[in-house]
């Protein structure tokens, strides 16, 4: 897995019902982008130290421009 | 397949300079029954929830202590590269239901017991669907070939 600042993680819940939770990446600690992470969580804005395993996906920050 | 490729469960980590009590929030909060700690991203323990009851809480250590008073240190570890069928005897030799996955000394992930029994619980019925389907269902035997 490859993530930078900004970047959005979700991981999918592991029982039924269960739901995904999502965290943004505030610190990359691995090099080139690896982890682990330093992440806020979603839900309650709480900040933990990362290892994503196969139920985590990226989803990339995407910059916008501003209208000026 | 290797082990970092099994872990399939996100893992959190403390450092061990943490409290106890902030470990039990961050369980709670993450939903996990152990955390690995971490110093500078080298594994140097891990705490489970059990470990919070039996060797914090019966033993009334404070909340406001370490959490490296409490880990299980050292650890027993698999590399990443490993194949998956090499955590088995690991698990068995040392009776632990979990088993950080390590590059070096930088921890990368943990397998549980529940997460091997229920990928190999999955790989059982995919073999054995076949089968049930012949014993449940008649046989669609394949035409004999026609010979001249």
């Amino acid at each position: 897995m490859r993530a930078k600042v900004g970047d959005r993680i979700v991981i999918r819940g592991h029982r039924v019902g269960e739901p995904e939770r999502d965290c943004e990446v505030l610190e990359v600690r691995g090099p080139d982008g690896a982890p682990p992470y330093v992440v806020r969580w979603g839900d309650d804005g709480h900040v933990a130290l990362f290892f994503p395993g196969s139920d985590a996906t990226v989803e990339p920050y995407e910059h916008h421009e501003a209208r000026t | 397949m290797r082990t970092s490729e099994a872990v399939s469960r996100s893992a959190v980590g403390i450092g061990p300079d943490r409290s106890i009590l902030e470990a039990a929030e961050i369980m709670e909060r993450a939903g996990v029954g152990a955390l690995a700690v971490v110093d500078d991203d080298r594994l140097v323990g891990i705490v489970t929830d059990r470990d919070l009851v039996r060797r914090g809480i019966a033993r009334r250590v404070p909340v406001e202590g370490r959490i490296d008073s409490i880990m299980t240190a050292p650890v027993v570890t698999i590399d990443a590269d490993a194949e998956l069928e090499d955590c088995f005897p690991l698990f068995r030799t040392h009776g632990i239901r979990r088993l950080p996955v390590v590059r070096g000394e930088r921890f990368v992930g943990m397998i549980s017991i529940d997460d091997l029994l229920l990928r190999l619980a999955g790989q059982l019925a995919d073999l054995s669907r076949p089968v049930a389907a012949e014993l449940l269902f008649a046989h669609r035997d394949s035409p004999v070939p026609m010979t001249t």
